[in-house]
Formats: structure tokens, C-alpha cells, sequence
């Protein structure tokens, strides 16, 4: 999946004040790169990956996806492409409270309407494949953070996305576990040649990336 | 905790609404059917007399022998059977507030105008042979209740009467009924040659309203009322306490979608991050629409059904307190108390109900703004 912005813009209102969040951001995520996005809290890294996620809409500029202009979907065409070719990993893990971890990572197959077994086999191999066999059945609150993310990630490659966007995916993990789930992300990135784009502030993913992009008051610029 | 309570609100809920309906429903049977034992015929009571359906209230007593050559006199009349109505009779001194237990007179060779084909349970014993004899038959719910059996003594106002059978209807006014031969009834209650109501059969070819109109002519001191006409004059009674009744319904059904709104809206409220999780991993708008409409659904459901339960139970408490009839009396008839059909359309009724209040916070549910909401937890 080949992803291109326009002139990218993101404008919040904020009382009486406009904030400009993501500020005419031009750039090309090529296929199977690892990308990193790092910039401070507040530099409009999150709004950025939302755009690209279409999980919010730009106030102006243009974002492709495969060169169709992605304003031109209508809201199920960008569920479908949410829910088919991209995974998400967020901060906050975002995981369903009441359900179990094997349940969780098996809801996007459900949704694109799986069989049930293949869904089972499916989130069981996942979650071996993150080092998870032995929770299958233990619910987040069971979890610790670094098993939550990793439940995420299994989640996030349920219906083998071409595109994984992970918002801050170590920004509640201590050091030791943070290495760990980048280095999954990376190994995700290399063995099945997904697409990973990254945004933190966590200057360890960065030798890793492929390509490191800074974004500071919503403008981004390539770090050569 | 807080489904858990919206659950036993539901629950309270339809438990008010299938005590007041099914308590509601019954009156209004009773009173609806008592007019089967007079079909077809015209009633005559004294004018003074407040009619409730078939049943004369109050009123001066009209004087049998004369009253009865009167509408001899009457072109039209084919037959005059006079009857003797008593409520309440008090049985073991205790006066209900509503009158369960009633005493009728009626001539020894007129039972089968009036009672018709009604047979005697188990085809066991027989109607008063003489109109002398201190002989009766009685309803079967009163046989139950005080064990009286074919061939046991029982006492009226001191009076010694043979039980002769057991009568084996449905109609809940002769289940409470003690049946006795007209001389009988007139000397029990001290009312000799006298009655409150006189059943006129007119004669083929004869309508009911033309002769009810030419008795109350040439008949003094009476009224005459064909059977629409007792209908007509109950129906804006019972018209009114069903309206009561579905206005009482309306509120507490309006207070449960007030309630299962409120709750779910909450709900919806704390788990929006969960519900824009599934909108961000692409689920579509009517599945999220389901999640929320499924939670209702089953708040209605379980709540119908403890309602549906506790509603009967207090419906059988309700009609034992009012009748001082034993609860365990209720259990055969459970389903005449409370028709299935009317449990039925209640639990449809709160299922929908639940449904419609889960409309508004399903929606919010599916409008949540994916970036603000996620954003909002950092």
C-alpha cells in the first residue's frame, strides 16, 4: 500500500484560537518501509497518523492511498480499507475490557467476516507469534502493559494489513519492554514486508527506521 | 452494578404493570361476563335500583306476585322468572371491599332458563327438586375454599341448606355463588314475596327494545333493560378504568425507556473509548449499532421476565388480599388471572420499550469522533 499526502493540513479550534496541528505536510510512505515520526508531545505526530489512518478527515490537502484521493471514499470504503489493509497500535493498547486476549485479537477477522475456526487458528498463531501462548484467555486487566501491547500488535495484524500505524507504541512501557516491542514491529516489518510507521519520541526506534521524519508545530521534514 | 439496577427497575416496572393489568383485566372480565347468565333477555328492576350489568345495587325491591301479573299484561312477555340477588354474603363475618360472594333465588323450575346447560362437577348430585326444600348448589370456588362437598350442611344467616351439587363453570360470579330455590332465598334474607330483579323472555318475534320500552309504559315503578342496554350503561365505566389502566401503563412504560435511556446513554458514555476502538479497527456503524441495541434488548428481556414473574405472583397477592380467598386457590386458575397472551404482549411491550431506549445512545455510539475520543485518553 502506497500512501501520499498533499499539502497535508490539520486545523483545531481551540476556544477563540486556531491551532494549526499538522501544517501542510507533503511526503510518500513507500511500501514495506519502516518509518519513524519523532517529534515532542504536542508536535501533531498523532494527528498526522489519524489523517493517514483515516480516522480523522484533513481541513485542507490531499492524502492518497494507492493513488486514489482518499476524500473521495465514502465512510464504509474507509472502514473497509481501516479494517482490511491497515493495523493499529496505539499508546493505550485500546484493547476490548471484556474480552479475553485470544477474543480481542480475533474481532477485526470477525468483523471482516471470518469463519469462527479460522479466526481462532488465526489469533492463536498471532499471539504465539508475539510470545503470548500462555494468555490466551486472560482478559487486559489480567495482562501486564508489555503482554497488552503485544496483544495489540497481534491484533493489529489479524487481517494481514499492508500497513501498520502505531501511535506512541512504547510510550506506557518501561525500557526493557519498549525494546521488546520495537524490535517485534521490526521483525514484523522485515518477515512479512509490512509497511510500519511508527510516531514517538522514543530516539531508540530511530537507528532502526528506514526512514526518520521530524515533526515539530505540524511541519515534517526528512532527518537525512 | 448499574445495568444491575437498571435490570430491577425494568423489572419493578413490569412487575406494576402485570398486577394493575391483570387485576384490571379480571374486574372488568367478571363484569363483562356477568351478563352471559341473562342473554337475550330483558331485565326488570325497581327504577330506584343502580344496575351493574346483570346485577341490581341497592334500590327498593319490587313486589313479586304484583309486579309479576303486571308484565303478564305486557303483549310480548312470554315468560317472567323472578329472581332474588344478594351481595355480599357474608361468610364467616368478614365483608370484602369488593362483593365476592353472592346468593341467588331463582323458582325450582326456572334453573334451566337461567343457568342454562351449566352442568354439576363430577355430574354428581342435583338442582333443588322443591321450592320448600332447604337445598342449594354452589360455585365451585366457594366449594374449594370452605371444603363444602355434595351432601354437607352448610350454614346461611342461620339457615341450615343441603349442598345438592357443585356447579362446574368458568363464570368467576357463579364460582362464587350459592344457588338456592327462590322461597328459600326470600325466607334466608327476609325479603318474603319480594325480588330485586325479574328475567323476562319475550315472546318470538318480539325485540328486546320495543318491549323493554312498552313494560316501563305499562308497568309502574320499573325499569326495563335489555341486554345493550346493561351493556351500554357499564361499557363507560369499564371504557374508563381500561383507560386508566393504559394511561398507568403508558407512565411506568415511559419511566423504563426514560431509565434504560438514561443508563445506556451513560454507559455509552464510559466505553466511548471502546466504541471508537472498534470504529478505528474499521467496524462497521451497524455493528457498533447492535453492540448498544443488543445491551438493551437483553436488560429488556431479563428485566420482562423477573417482571413477568414477581407481576403474577403479585397479581394472585393481590386478587387473595382482596377477595380473602386463599392464595394456593389461584394456582389452578393461574392462567385466567394472568393470560398468557397478556404476559406475552407485555414482554414484547418492554422488549420494545428497552430497544427504543437504547435508539439514541446506539447512535451517539456510532458518531464517535475517532481522533477526539482516543486523543482524550492521553
Amino acid at each position: 500500500m502506497k500512501i501520499e499526502t498533499a499539502e497535508l493540513t490539520k486545523k483545531y479550534r481551540l476556544g477563540t484560537s486556531e491551532i494549526t496541528a499538522v501544517d501542510k505536510v507533503t511526503f510518500q510512505i513507500a511500501e514495506t518501509k519502516f518509518i519513524a515520526i519523532i517529534g515532542p508531545s504536542g508536535s501533531g505526530k498523532s494527528t498526522l497518523l489519524n489523517l493517514i489512518g483515516l480516522n480523522d478527515y484533513p481541513t485542507s490537502g490531499k492524502i492518497f492511498i494507492d493513488g486514489v484521493d482518499a476524500l473521495m471514499l465514502s465512510n464504509s470504503e474507509r472502514r473497509r480499507t481501516r479494517l482490511f489493509s491497515m493495523g493499529f497500535v496505539f499508546q493505550t493498547f485500546n484493547l476490548i475490557p471484556t474480552l479475553n486476549a485470544l477474543e480481542n485479537v480475533e474481532l477485526p477477522m470477525a468483523l471482516a467476516g471470518k469463519p469462527k475456526r479460522e479466526q481462532q487458528q488465526k489469533a492463536m498463531k498471532l499471539l504465539e507469534a508475539v510470545g503470548l501462548e500462555k494468555r490466551f484467555l486472560h482478559r487486559p486487566k489480567e495482562l501486564s502493559m508489555g503482554e497488552m501491547q503485544r496483544v495489540t500488535i497481534a491484533r493489529a495484524l489479524a487481517n494481514n494489513p499492508q500497513i501498520i500505524i502505531a501511535d506512541e507504541p512504547t510510550g506506557e512501557l518501561d525500557s526493557k519492554t519498549s525494546k521488546e516491542i520495537i524490535a517485534l514491529l521490526f521483525d514484523i516489518n522485515r518477515k512479512e514486508k509490512t509497511t510500519v510507521i511508527v510516531a514517538t519520541h522514543d530516539e531508540k526506534i530511530v537507528g532502526l527506521a528506514d526512514e526518520t521524519y521530524v515533526i515539530r508545530d505540524g511541519k515534517l521534514k526528512l532527518e537525512e | 452494578m448499574r445495568t444491575a439496577l437498571c435490570i430491577i427497575g425494568v423489572a419493578l416496572a413490569t412487575t406494576f404493570v402485570i398486577a394493575v393489568g391483570a387485576t384490571t383485566m379480571r374486574y372488568t372480565t367478571v363484569i363483562r361476563e356477568m351478563n352471559v347468565l341473562f342473554s337475550g333477555q330483558i331485565l326488570v328492576v325497581h327504577e330506584n335500583a343502580i344496575v351493574i350489568q346483570a346485577i341490581p345495587i341497592g334500590g327498593s325491591m319490587l313486589r313479586q306476585n304484583r309486579t309479576e301479573t303486571a308484565l303478564h299484561n305486557v303483549s310480548g312477555v312470554d315468560k317472567t322468572i323472578p329472581i332474588l340477588f344478594v351481595t355480599p354474603i357474608e361468610i364467616g363475618g368478614i365483608i370484602r371491599p369488593v362483593p365476592i360472594n353472592f346468593s341467588m333465588g331463582i323458582p325450582v323450575n326456572d334453573w334451566q332458563l337461567i343457568l342454562g346447560s351449566i352442568p354439576l362437577k363430577g355430574n354428581i348430585g342435583h338442582f333443588p327438586t322443591s321450592e320448600s326444600s332447604y337445598e342449594a348448589v354452589i360455585g365451585a370456588s366457594l366449594a374449594d375454599q370452605y371444603n363444602w362437598t355434595v351432601g354437607k350442611e352448610i350454614t346461611v344467616k342461620g339457615f341450615k341448606l343441603n349442598v345438592t351439587g357443585v356447579l362446574d363453570t368458568k363464570l368467576a360470579i357463579l364460582n362464587r355463588c350459592i344457588v338456592m330455590p327462590l322461597t328459600i332465598a326470600q325466607g334466608i334474607y327476609v325479603y318474603p314475596k319480594s325480588v330485586n330483579m325479574i328475567c323476562v323472555k319475550p315472546m318470538q318475534g318480539y325485540s328486546q327494545e320495543e318491549l323493554a320500552d312498552t313494560i316501563e309504559q305499562q308497568v309502574p315503578e320499573v325499569n326495563a333493560l335489555t341486554e345493550e342496554e346493561r351493556n351500554d350503561m357499564i361499557q363507560p365505566v369499564l371504557t374508563q378504568v381500561e383507560t386508566w389502566n393504559m394511561g398507568i401503563q403508558t407512565i411506568v412504560f415511559l419511566m423504563s425507556l426514560i431509565l434504560v435511556m438514561t443508563v445506556t446513554a451513560m454507559s455509552v458514555t464510559e466505553r466511548r473509548r471502546d466504541f471508537a476502538t472498534l470504529d478505528a479497527i474499521g467496524a462497521p456503524l451497524s455493528y457498533i449499532f447492535r453492540i448498544v441495541i443488543f445491551e438493551t434488548v437483553l436488560i429488556g428481556v431479563l428485566g420482562a421476565i423477573l417482571g413477568i414473574v414477581f407481576g403474577s405472583l403479585a397479581a394472585l397477592v393481590l386478587a387473595s388480599l382482596y377477595t380473602n380467598i386463599p392464595l394456593t386457590m389461584f394456582f389452578p386458575t393461574f392462567y385466567e388471572i394472568i393470560p398468557p397472551f397478556f404476559m406475552f404482549q407485555i414482554f414484547l411491550a418492554v422488549v420494545f420499550v428497552c430497544c427504543l431506549g437504547g435508539i439514541i445512545p446506539a447512535i451517539n455510539a456510532t458518531r464517535m469522533r475517532i481522533a477526539e475520543v482516543l486523543r482524550a485518553e492521553y
